[in-house]
């Protein structure tokens, strides 16, 4: 098998204020930034990696996040995540050189920097200024991450019609952590593949797709998940890997750090590493390899971390 | 449609009939590395034997505070009607040695209008410092710190005794076993698994259980089972949504979980106040009552086959729906069913209690059930 390794690409800043604010980004440490065309010159004068911001060339995020809405009668009291994984899948399936944009309130900003790193997207964020330092933070912690990027695991199939409810599945799909890739046509080598329209997935059912995504998880069954995650309705996970080793992004959505969190993956992975932001010498926890699956307890965890598994 | 508006649909949609819950049982996955040992403690040696005390000074209605000198004799009195002896420390030394590292499962998910009374707990501890059970070795344990802050229990405990909680921020899951787990898919929620508290599984040797009477709107009554279920496992409030609930065979499968089941050696519950309606908490004190009795024994379905009738004759007597009652019609979600003793929140689950007989985790025929009252 031919190992294929990607190109590390962090999100951008988008900074709209002029010049005057360079000693602000530079106590945050920024020093790439897109800013107006006309603005160019001057921030390049202060000492920043300063690139033209076209606007027209970015597809503007719904700002990630989790909503909590308890007066809504709900069938469930699990919160509503709102994560643009999915759209980055759809994208990248779409084939073109697709540029992601987040303009985001105040302490969104570095949630933004960890999914678009985590779904390797081409992204610039525009925080609120308040949020400078912990984007700068959470860049330079996604800097540190060792290694370059790993082809994205899935092992479910999604034919994609482009339509809003076709989004809505692929949404909660990912919701679920049932990793799924867009596909053209269904491929043998994954373990489902869902083409919506098709006998076994009629239009009429995608219609409701919450049932829809419990149907896809019923027929691939739990066993054959590549990640399940314990202990967090609020935690979205993503594998990259070889046959040698996986790397899983979780980014936690709820706002708050998770006190505890049970990871199961496809695969036996004796050794791991762990890399959490914000949070120092803390290490995996429980961790136990099977030939089937891979089991670990991440003690802690903010916005972001990144566990490495190897054979 | 999106998952908004479905979601919202879902919830006004009528739900199955009361008479459906049952019929068939979640598909449940028992994860442990505990082998059953020969004489696991539940139902323990003193299977279907229950010894009553009742005493009427033992609580007073009006300050509902304990009388810790009555609170001992009537501990004395069930201890030695349970087993026999003459001498209550011979009781406590058939269950206990020095060498124990006991936990004690108190109760406090109504604290502070009820809960493990810290009197009970106190003596409790007494008591087993008699077979020479060091403070230190003693863990007075539940899973929710907020509810167990608000009772004080280190007032009434020896300087050494742990007084413990799983959860200290709700949800974390740190103070559970990754290893010893039920997985069960109820209503397709993500997190399948409820784990065991740690400390039961690393560090207890013996384990009492030291639940109160009390009505539960999902599972009829909550005793002995549901509260060394629930009470030591996470992520069980899943087992509800609607009007449904899974207590029926989640109660029992929790309990007899190893090494749970091995370890829990003695069940002593606290009668001294109950509730009625409303149940497992207690917010309004109209709803509270004193049955001022103690149950003794190691069998947990004996024991809350008695209690069943205690709770519902007590519902009776307030002409309350019976703890039986699966009618749709006085079934009301949300605010109401906590402030009307005719509305039921969920269709009860007190057949549990039989189902949980039926894994061998006691006696549940009330005709084979040896009770023995003692009045002070």
């Amino acid at each position: 098998m031919i190992v294929v390794f990607l190109a590390v690409l962090l999100p951008g800043l988008h900074w709209d204020q002029g010049p005057e604010a360079a000693k602000a980004l530079k106590q945050a440490a920024i020093e790439r930034l897109y800013v107006p065309a006309d603005q160019v010159t001057a921030w390049k004068k202060e000492g920043f990696d300063a690139q033209p911001f076209d606007a027209a060339r970015y597809l503007k995020l719904p700002v990630p996040g989790v909503r909590y809405q308890m007066d809504l009668a709900a069938a469930t009291n699990v919160p509503w995540v709102d994560a643009n994984g999915w759209r980055f899948e759809r994208g990248r399936a779409q084939n073109i050189d697709r540029r992601y944009y987040y303009s985001v309130p105040w302490h969104k900003a570095a949630l933004a920097a960890a999914e678009a790193y985590a779904s390797g997207a081409d992204a610039v964020v525009h925080p609120d200024p308040r949020d400078l330092t912990a984007l700068s933070r959470m860049l330079a912690f996604l800097r540190s991450i060792d290694g370059p990027r790993l082809p994205a695991l899935a092992n479910i199939g999604v034919i994609d019609d482009g339509s809003a409810e076709t989004g809505e599945v692929l949404n909660l799909l990912a919701r679920r952590n049932l990793l799924f890739r867009v596909v053209h046509a269904p491929d043998p080598t994954l373990d489902l593949n869902v083409h919506i329209g098709s006998t076994e997935y009629p239009k009429a059912e995608a219609a409701n797709p919450a049932a829809f995504a419990t149907s896809v998880r019923q027929k691939l069954t739990d066993e054959k998940r590549l990640v399940r995650v314990y202990g967090s309705d609020v935690v979205l996970g993503r594998l990259e890997g070889n046959e040698r080793q996986i790397r899983i992004h979780l980014i936690n959505y709820g706002g708050g750090k998770v006190e505890g969190l049970r990871v199961r993956v496809r695969g036996p992975y004796p050794h791991g590493t762990l890399a959490a932001f914000g949070l120092s010498n803390v290490k995996l926890g429980d961790h136990a390899a099977s030939v089937d699956a891979t089991e670990f307890t991440i003690p802690e965890m903010d916005v972001s971390a990144v566990v490495d598994l190897r054979k | 449609m999106y998952r908004r508006e479905f979601l919202q649909a879902a919830a006004a949609a009528p739900v199955a009939l009361a008479a459906d819950v049952r019929q068939e049982l979640p598909k449940y996955r028992v994860v442990s590395r505990f082998q059953p040992v020969a004489h696991p403690g539940m139902p323990g040696p003193y299977a279907g034997k229950v010894t009553r005390v009742h005493a009427e000074k033992c609580i007073d209605e009006k300050s509902e505070k304990a009388d810790v000198p009555t609170v001992r004799e009537m501990m004395a009195q069930g201890m030695r009607g349970l087993t026999g002896d003459t001498d209550a420390r011979d009781s406590w030394a058939r269950f206990f040695t020095a060498a124990d590292v006991v936990g004690i499962k108190v109760n406090c998910s109504g604290a502070p209008g009820i809960m493990s009374t810290p009197e009970v707990v106190g003596e409790i501890v007494r008591n087993l410092g008699t077979v020479d059970v060091k403070p230190e070795q003693i863990w007075i344990y539940e899973r929710f710190k907020n509810q167990v802050d608000s009772v004080h229990y280190d007032r009434h405990v020896p300087g050494g005794v742990h007084i413990w909680t799983a959860e200290n921020d709700r949800g974390s899951i740190l103070s559970y076993d990754p290893n010893t787990y039920v997985d069960v898919n109820f209503f397709g929620e993500e997190d399948t698994r409820s784990n065991l508290i740690r400390l039961v599984s690393e560090r207890f040797t013996k384990i009492i259980n030291v639940p109160n009477m009390k009505d539960h709107g999902a599972a009829g009554v909550t005793g002995c089972l549901k509260n060394i279920a629930y009470g030591d496992f996470s992520n069980v409030a899943r087992s509800h949504s609607g009007y449904k609930t899974n207590t029926y065979s989640f109660i029992g499968t929790l309990a007899g979980v190893e090494p749970l089941r091995s370890r829990t050696v003695l069940q002593i519950m606290d009668g001294l106040r109950g509730v009625w309606h409303g149940g497992p908490f207690s917010p309004n004190r109209k709803f509270r009552f004193y049955p001022k009795q103690m149950l003794f024994g190691t069998d947990p379905v004996a024991i809350d086959r008695l209690l069943l009738d205690v709770i519902d004759d007590k519902r009776k007597a307030e002409h309350s729906v019976s703890v039986w009652d699966r009618s749709m019609t006085n079934l009301k979600s949300g605010y109401g069913y906590d402030d009307n003793p005719s509305l039921n929140r969920f269709i009860r689950e007190p057949g549990h209690i039989e189902y949980a007989s039926t894994l061998g985790l006691g006696i549940y025929d009330v005709h084979k059930i040896q009770a023995r009252k003692i009045e002070l």
